[in-house]
Formats: structure tokens, sequence, C-alpha cells
């Protein structure tokens, strides 16, 4: 970074500025018509202040309507992106490195069949799921959106790629001369050095999960269960009903897109490394 | 990899298939009206009732009936209008073995649920002998093969909302027959080519099946040889004639749907004089702003054949099949129907549309409108309306499917300059050969 | 020395013991993986394979003399393919990707080489501003945007008037290209970040030899940085296949407000009608069938294509 050519400086910064308004337009638009009534949002102008400062009062809406269950539908997409992240992580890795680093037969068979796995849409296989969990009685309860999160085959390609590349052999074989069983080397040894890889999995398949609308749509029945994006979903279909929704959907909106952005823009760094670590080459 | 694991595999998921084929009960197969009947609750048992409904405030209707019946509580639950996910919800839970005891279905897909054998079969718990309470043509639409398969809710007999004033540029009254209607039309809009006398959808063929009934079509009779598919039978093929003529002479107005915010506009403006709507466009007829006192409601024009009146809309209150309640459940949607402290509450909280009880209108629907200038339209034109309803209107069991097709063909009218009647055409074989495709059998009239 | 001795005892008994011990623990380790892959897709995939060869036939009006199910051939998949409304909604999603996809994908990689040249200031912070639509659920994202469509509601309507445009965002010839913003806005800063992760790993021996040469910006992006961004790209260019094969939640949402979304507006939405709102399951599992094709085909043909590419 030798010389700066401050006329580029500018050039290229304007742009940026510019590309940057239409990234943040919509965020600005909620928090500003989060603040209105729903008459003031037909009435004034979208980018700016209505006539009342109502923000405190549509917040506090959205936290009571339907006795709490905005609150419900976040602990809900918190379980289900959370803990069914979490797991998915857990088992990939233990897969990944279970086809990484031993050799036995069927292990080919087993790894292309993950693999095909990834190329699967997501939706092809809500239908016969929601069919077969049905027999199972799994509908309407939190199993039948969380059993599907937990499994990441994606995930797995990345931990056995992972595992391959950086989990020693000699440590291993250490581990295993001093005694220990294979599934401590996995807990203690292998699972740290994994670290990295672990945490693009989770990442992944946490907004895999949390963007998933099909599985908990056809899914769910019961409002208590469901997550965010339905809720959101169901309020924002209400409003031409009954014109409150317009005001509880732009709120429940604001509650839900700032933490979301500002996490974001905190965990940003996950991504930077990620996918490319030593996973594709040319 | 020894051949024999690869074996075993195969075997397996051959197994595997085997077991998903055997285990995929087709849908369709819910016996529940061939099982015995389920006792009403004993004495002091207390149970709750769930109603899906998008009717708005529906809880503050069944709050009156809960405070009479301690023991049956119901509780109303907002589902997305039937096509707009909710019906996709509850044969969902349906297929899932659960669902609601009650559910807001409209009339013209009782048959649809039927196919998947959703609905109790209410003649097993009493229903026929409410028959006479209710207005004949919506008792029709829920009864097959001698059972009763749902109660109606609300209907929507049809009129003709219209503003004097506009009509009074062309000294115009408001048409007793389509073809004055016709005439009107064109006279209207020669006379300034921004007004128009109505609008008509393209994109939503619901209210040309309506016409189509009034003037004598029957699309889906039911017979003991299977159904009988008639979309181009002489009097639709009539109704699209006439509509297709005012299209082509440009005097309908095709840009914009009834009650859009477009539509509103226009009307408020003086640029739709007119709209033949059910008795629940009323409600919406009445957020023109600057209406007030400017509309008025006649009878709607009719065909040289036909009914007086026909109907767009209207829902029933069904109670689904695995519902463990179906005698209460039909006890209380008697009551919602027919009492008249429930027909007004649901009036005044739901705005719901036309009561179906042959008796009672509900007590707000005898005033006289302010809006309609002071006229006491609901005794004086709904009323006649209702008891003039085609006759031998039934819906067949894939409706949806087929104003699906009928839409998407309809609005080729405008993108591709296809005439309704060829849509009709069109539309009749995609019926036919959907039917046959799900396993039914169909007759088609020669 | 004993301990010599235990040692090499221990050893002669030790192959056998972790021998049999390393042919279980794999097994172990795999086996929950495993189960719950079997559930959630194997099994789901081999019903919808079966259930798309299935057929139903109802006596009586409504098939209340009795329903059977029987093998159907390939009638479903036949059916599928000849649906004009099907084969429209696979049309309208190639469009889609013919455009959507490479009019992101450049979009992410100007905006990362930008970010990563030496005239960017505050590179942080474009960063973050570009990065954080993606933490936003696409139902929110379109939740969100269709207020920003709607007329009466929307800013945008109301600025383009004020200069004499008269934008309808949700009309029949533009609702596909505003669904393609809602996408693009969501995930360019997603493959932006990853584009500019692949940059970062070029050594800045190459730039200071570049330099040297005497090469300006341009060629340096030109020659060196795109080369060298390929296999990021190309992931990026095969989710959003993947991604855009599957587009269901955002015409879903967007249904409510534009009435030009019709019920078989993308593929997968129209097998979600077929089986929730026709119960018609037997042609949606085959309509799924042929998404899942042709998302794997498309996949591999590109990535055939590039290492092609590659190799010349």
């Amino acid at each position: 970074m030798t010389t700066r050519n401050s006329g580029w400086a500018v050039v290229v910064t304007g742009l940026l500025t510019i590309v940057a308004i239409y990234f943040l337009v919509p965020v600005y638009w909620v928090v500003v018509a989060a603040t209105k009534s729903s008459g003031d949002l037909f009435t004034t102008p979208g980018f700016w202040f209505g006539r009342t400062m109502r923000l405190w009062h549509n917040v506090a809406e959205v936290f009571t309507a339907s006795d709490g269950i905005y609150l419900r539908w976040l602990l809900n997409s918190v379980i289900y992106a959370g803990v069914g992240a979490l797991v998915a992580t857990y088992l990939a890795a233990a897969g990944g490195y279970a086809i990484a680093k031993y050799d036995f037969p069927g292990r080919d068979l087993v790894f292309g069949t993950v693999l095909g796995g990834v190329l699967v849409p997501s939706t092809a296989t809500a239908l016969p799921l929601f069919l077969l969990f049905s027999k199972l009685g799994l509908t309407n309860t939190y199993w039948g959106v969380l059993l599907p999160a937990m499994v990441s085959p994606f995930g797995f390609y990345l931990c056995r790629i992972y595992a391959q590349a950086t989990v020693d052999d000699s440590v291993l074989e250490s581990g295993r001369l001093d005694g220990a069983g294979e599934l401590r080397i996995f807990h203690s040894l292998v699972l740290r050095g994994m670290a990295p890889a672990l945490v693009t999995v989770f990442l992944f398949q946490l907004v895999g999960i949390w963007n998933n609308f099909l599985l908990p749509l056809i899914m769910l029945a019961d409002d208590k269960l469901y997550p965010i994006t339905l809720g959101l979903n169901a309020w924002r279909s209400q409003v031409d009903r009954s014109p409150q929704f317009y005001e509880l959907t732009i709120g429940g909106l604001l509650v839900s897109v700032i933490p979301l952005a500002v996490a974001m823009i905190f965990l940003q760094r996950y991504w930077r490394g990620g996918l490319t670590d030593g996973s594709v080459k040319g | 990899m020894t051949i024999g694991r690869r074996r075993l595999l195969g075997l397996g998921l051959g197994a595997l298939g085997a077991a998903a084929l055997a285990g995929c009960a087709p849908p369709g197969a819910n016996p529940v009206n061939a099982e015995p009947t389920i006792p009403a609750a004993g004495p002091g048992e207390k149970i709750t009732l769930t109603y899906w409904a998008w009717l708005k405030d529906l809880q503050k209707v069944a709050d009156i009936w809960n405070a009479r019946n301690p023991n049956v509580q119901v509780q109303a639950v907002f589902s997305l209008g039937g096509s707009n996910g909710g019906y996709q919800k509850m044969y969902s839970a349906l297929a899932a073995g659960g669902g609601p005891d009650l559910a807001q279905v409209e009339l013209r897909s009782v048959p649809e649920f039927m196919l998947v054998g959703g609905l109790v079969d209410l003649a097993r718990y009493g229903a026929k002998q409410y028959r006479s309470r209710y207005d004949e043509a919506a008792w029709d639409q829920v009864t097959f093969n001698g059972g009763v398969f749902a109660i109606p809710q609300d209907t929507g007999p049809m009129a003709w909302y219209y503003q004097p004033e506009v009509l009074a540029k062309v000294g115009g009254q408001p048409p007793t027959t389509w073809d004055e209607w016709a005439a009107l039309a064109q006279q209207l809009h020669q006379q300034d080519p921004t007004v128009y006398l109505e609008v008509f959808s393209v994109a939503d063929a619901s209210p040309f099946m309506a016409y189509a009934a009034q003037a004598g079509g029957k699309w889906f009779t039911p017979t003991e040889n299977g159904w009988l598919v008639n979309l181009t039978d002489d009097a639709t093929l009539a109704t699209a004639r006439f509509f297709d003529k005012a299209i082509d002479g440009g005097y309908v107005q095709t840009g914009y749907d009834p009650y859009s915010p477009g539509w509103t506009a226009a009307a408020g403006n003086g640029q739709i004089a007119a709209l033949t709507g059910a008795s629940w466009g009323d409600a919406l007829v009445e957020t023109i702003g600057t209406g007030k006192g400017k509309w008025r409601v006649a009878p709607m024009p009719k065909w040289p054949t036909g009914s007086g009146s026909t109907a767009l809309g209207g829902s029933s209150t069904a109670i689904l099949a695995n519902s463990r309640h179906p005698q209460e459940a039909l006890d209380f949607a008697v009551w919602l129907t027919t009492s008249p402290e429930a027909i007004d509450a649901l009036i005044k909280y739901c705005g719901i549309g036309w009561s179906p009880s042959r008796d009672y209108i509900g007590a707000q629907r005898q005033q006289p409108s302010e809006f309609f200038s002071g006229q006491n339209y609901n005794t004086d034109i709904f009323v006649p309306a209702a008891k003039q309803q085609p006759k031998d209107w039934h819906w067949g069991p894939i409706t949806q499917r087929t104003l699906n097709a009928l839409s998407d063909n309809f609005r080729r009218k405008i993108t591709a300059g296809q005439s309704l009647v060829d849509s009709l055409h069109l539309t009749q074989k995609t019926t036919v050969d959907t039917m046959r495709q799900i396993g039914l059998t169909v007759l088609e009239a020669k | 020395m004993t301990t010599t001795l235990e040692r090499t005892a221990v050893r002669t008994n030790a192959p056998q013991r972790h021998r049999r011990k390393l042919l279980g623990a794999p097994w172990i380790l795999l086996a929950p993986f495993l189960a719950l892959f079997a559930l959630t897709v194997l099994v789901p995939v081999i019903l919808a394979v079966v259930q798309s060869f299935t057929h139903i036939n109802r006596a009586g009006l409504f098939g209340e003399q009795g329903v059977t199910g029987g093998f159907a051939g390939f009638a479903n998949y036949v059916e599928a393919l000849t649906d004009s409304n099907f084969l429209g909604a696979i049309g309208r999603v190639l469009l889609f990707g013919v455009v959507q996809v490479p009019v992101m994908t450049v979009f992410a990689t100007a905006l990362a080489l930008l970010l990563e040249s030496a005239s960017a200031r505050w590179p942080a912070f474009f960063r973050a501003a570009y990065f954080l639509p993606y933490g936003i659920p696409g139902v929110i994202a379109t939740i969100l945007w269709s207020f920003l469509y709607v007329p009466g509601l929307s800013p945008i309507i109301d600025v383009g008037r004020l200069v004499g445009l008269d934008i309808d965002f949700l009309g029949p010839n533009s609702v596909l290209w505003s669904i393609a913003n809602i996408v693009t806005w969501t995930y360019t800063g997603y493959n932006m970040l990853v584009i500019v992760a692949q940059l970062k790993s070029i050594p800045s021996e190459i730039y200071e030899a570049a330099k040297v040469d005497g090469a300006s910006p341009l060629r340096i992006a030109a020659s060196i940085q795109l080369p060298l961004i390929r296999p990021a790209l190309i992931l990026s260019v095969v989710f959003s296949i993947i991604g855009t094969l599957q587009l269901f939640v955002e015409p879903l949402v967007l249904r409510t407000v534009a009435p030009a979304i019709v019920t078989e507006y993308t593929p997968n939405l129209s097998a979600y009608n077929n089986a929730f709102a026709y119960n018609d399951y037997g042609v949606a599992s085959a309509e799924a069938v042929i998404i899942a094709i042709a998302a794997f085909v498309l996949s591999f043909g590109f990535l055939a294509w590039t290492n092609r590419r590659g190799r010349s």
C-alpha cells in the first residue's frame, strides 16, 4: 500500500457508499416505520418519521401480543437453530473424523451416499419426511423440526476434509499407546484440533436451519411451536383483516432484524476464513 | 467391500422400499364415517373444542357460547384464509392425525375435503333435524350421498351496487337484464371514455362462475356412475360469449379487480359506476372514502334463462375427521349459524357474510343504511335475492384446481387474445383429465 | 527389566485388541450421524421416489366406496412434464438463474475487488454493511421488502413518483425481478466475503511483482486476482444454482401482496401445492424428484465444465 491516489479513493469510496445505501435502506426503513402508528404508515413519507413517536408502544405491543407469543417464537428459533446446529456439528465431526482417519470396509460407500445427500434439495425431502413423521407421531412437535436439523451432510463432508488435512496420525497413535479409548481420543484430542472447521459447520448449519421455511411450515400446526419466521409470516398475513397487524409485524421485524444485524457484524470474521480453508482447491 | 455386503445393502433398500409402499396409505382412506359414532360427553365432563377460522374476532362470539356452556368451551384459532394457506394447514393436520374439531371451509371446498375423507358425516349425529332452519340452496351444497358434511355458515347472494349520479350522466337506470347492462355500459363509456360501468376480473374466475350458475349452467353433477363434468354447456358458453363481446368492445374495465386499491380509487372518482357484488361487498364498498350517500343497491341483472340471483362465496362450519367430540361440535355449529344472538354477534364482530338461517338475517341488517342513501337494502334487495338462488348447482371435487386453471386461461384473454369460450373448452379438458388422474370416474356430456 | 518385557508383552497382544477396537470405533462414531441421516434423508428420498410411481383409484364420488393405491409407472412424471404450468415454472426459474446468478456473482466480485483495493476507505464498515443482510432469514427479508414494494406503503414508489417514475414492483412482468432483488440483497454480501477470503490468501509478493512490472489496478484484477479466486467463485455459483432451483420462500410470502404470483410460480411451489392444496401426493413427489435431479445435473454439469476449462 504505497501511494494512495486520492482521486481514485473518492470514486471508489463513493461507489461503495451508494452500494451501502442499497444494503442498508430496508434496515433504515424498518427502524423509521417501527416508530409510526398504522395510520401514519400510510400517510407520512416512508423515509422519515411520522407525526407521533410510538416506538416504545409498538415494541411493547409486540412483546405482549397474544400472551407474549413473540418471545415464544424467538425462543423456538433459538432452540431449533442453536440446538440443531450444535448437535449437527458434533455428529458431523464424529462422522467426518471416522471416515477420514479409519480404514474400514464400507467406508467409501458411506461417504458416497452422504455426499449424494449434499445435493438433495431439502424441499424434495420435506413432503415424504412429513408423511413419515406423521406415521411416527412426530409432526407438530419440536422433534419434527429438530431431528432433520441435526443432520448436515455438507458438514460431514467439510469435517472429513479438515480431519484428513489436519489431524495427525502420530497424535492418534500416541494416544492409543497411552491406553486411551477411541472415543476419548476423539473427544479430548481431535475435537479441539478441528475447532475452525467446527465453527464453520456450526454457522453454516445455523443459517441453513433458520432459513428453512418449508419444513416448519408443514410440520407445525400449533403456533406455540413456530419459529420466528413462521410467526412473523402469520402476523403479516393478517394485515388485511386488522390494520393493527401492520404495527405488530413491523415492530416484530425490528426486534428480530436489529439483533441479527448486530450479530452478523460481529460474527463476520468466521466466514472470512471458513469454507475455503483447505477445502476446495483449484 | 464384499459382494455379500453389497447384496445385503440392496436387499435392505428393497425391503425399505416395499415397506414404504405398503406404509403409504393413500390419502382419502380416512375411515371416520365407517367407524361407530363417538358418543356425546358425559354430564360434568369438561371439553374444549378448537375452531380454525379466518373470521376476525371470532373468539368474542365463541365467548357468548362459553359463558352459557361451562362444560363445552370453544376456542377460536385464527387460520389463514383457505386458499391462502389455511386449507394447506388443515390438510396437513388431518394427514398427521390431528387437527381442530371445527374448521371454516368455504362451501365450494367441501367436496375437496371429502375427497381426503376429512369431514365427519353429521347426519349420523342428527344434523338432518336442523334442515328446515337453513336456506335450501346452501343446505344442498353440503349434502352428498345422503349425508350432511358441513353446516352452512354464511352465503353471498348477489345484487347490483351502483352510483345513481354516474348513471344519471346518460340518464341510465339499473338494468333488469344483462342485455340492458351491456347497452348501458356502452352508452356510459362512449359518453366518457374514462368511465366504465363495471370491472371484469380476468385474474379471478369466481364471479364468472357465479354468472354462469345464474344462467343455469351446471358444471358438476354427481350421479350414480360418477361425476358429470360440463363447463361448456349452453348457458355457460352464452355467458362467456357475452363477456367476450364486452371485453372486445372495450366497455368493461379489466385492469384491476373489484375492491382492489385501484378499484377503490376509481370508484371514488366516479370512474367506475357500479359493481355486481355479493352481500358482503357492502363493507368493502363502504371503504370508499368519498362514497357516503352516493351508492344504492338494486337487484342484479338477469339472463333470459336461469335464476334471479346467484351467489359468490360462502362458507360453512365443518367438523373435521379427527375430532373427538363431533356431537358437541355440531351443537355449537348449529347455535353459531342459526341463533339470533350468535348471528348478531357474528355481524358485529366478524363482519360475516349473509346468514344462511331461513328466518333471521341479523338485527343490524334490518336498518336502513346511511351510506347507501338511506336504503334498507338488506331487507329490500338481499332477502329476495337469497330466495332466488340457482337450484342444483354443485361444487366439484377439485373446485380450486378448476378455478385456478380457468383463471390462468382467462388471463390469456388479455395477454394473448384467447377467447373466454376457448378458455372454457381448455379448462374442461384439464378438469376431466385431472379428475381421472386422481382416480375418479368422470362422465362427459357430449 | 520387567518393564521392557511387559511392554513387549503388551505390544504383542495390543495389535489384536486394537484392531478389534479400530474396527468397531468408526461405526460407533458414525452411528448417530448415519441413523439420523437415514431417517431424515435416505428414507424420505426413497419414499419420494416410491410415491412418485404410485397412483390412486377412488370408487364412488369421493372414494367413499374404497380408495386403493397402485403402481402408476411413469404416469405422474408424464403428467408433471406435460403440465404447462410446471414447465412454465421451470422456465421461469431457469430464466431467473441465468440472469440473477451471474449478476450477483459479478456484483459480489466487483465489491470484493473494490473493498480489497488500495483506494477503499473504511473497508471494515462497508464489509459489515454488505454482509449483514445474510443474517436475516429469507422469510423476514421478504416480508421486509414486501413493505417496500406495496404501493401506499413503499417510500421507494413515492420517491419514484416525485421524479415522474411510476414503478410497479409486483406486476406480472416485474415481480420475478423483485424477487431477484431480494435474493441478491440477501446473498451478495456472503458471496463477497467468500471471495474476499480467497483474495486475502493471495501472497503479497505477487502484488509486488506486478507493481514492479507497472501493472495498473485493472490489469492486476483481470490477470491475477480473477484467476486466483476461481475456486471461490465456482463454489458460490454452484450453491447459487442449487438455491435458485429451490426458490420457494420468496414467492410464497409475496403471494399475499402480488396476485401476479400464480400457484405454480416456481417448481417447488408447484410441488408444495400439489401435495398440500390438491392432496395429489404422486404428482408432487414426481415434481420433487424432477427438481432434485435437475439440481444434481446442473451442479455436476457446471463443475465439469469449469474443470475442463481449468485444464485448458
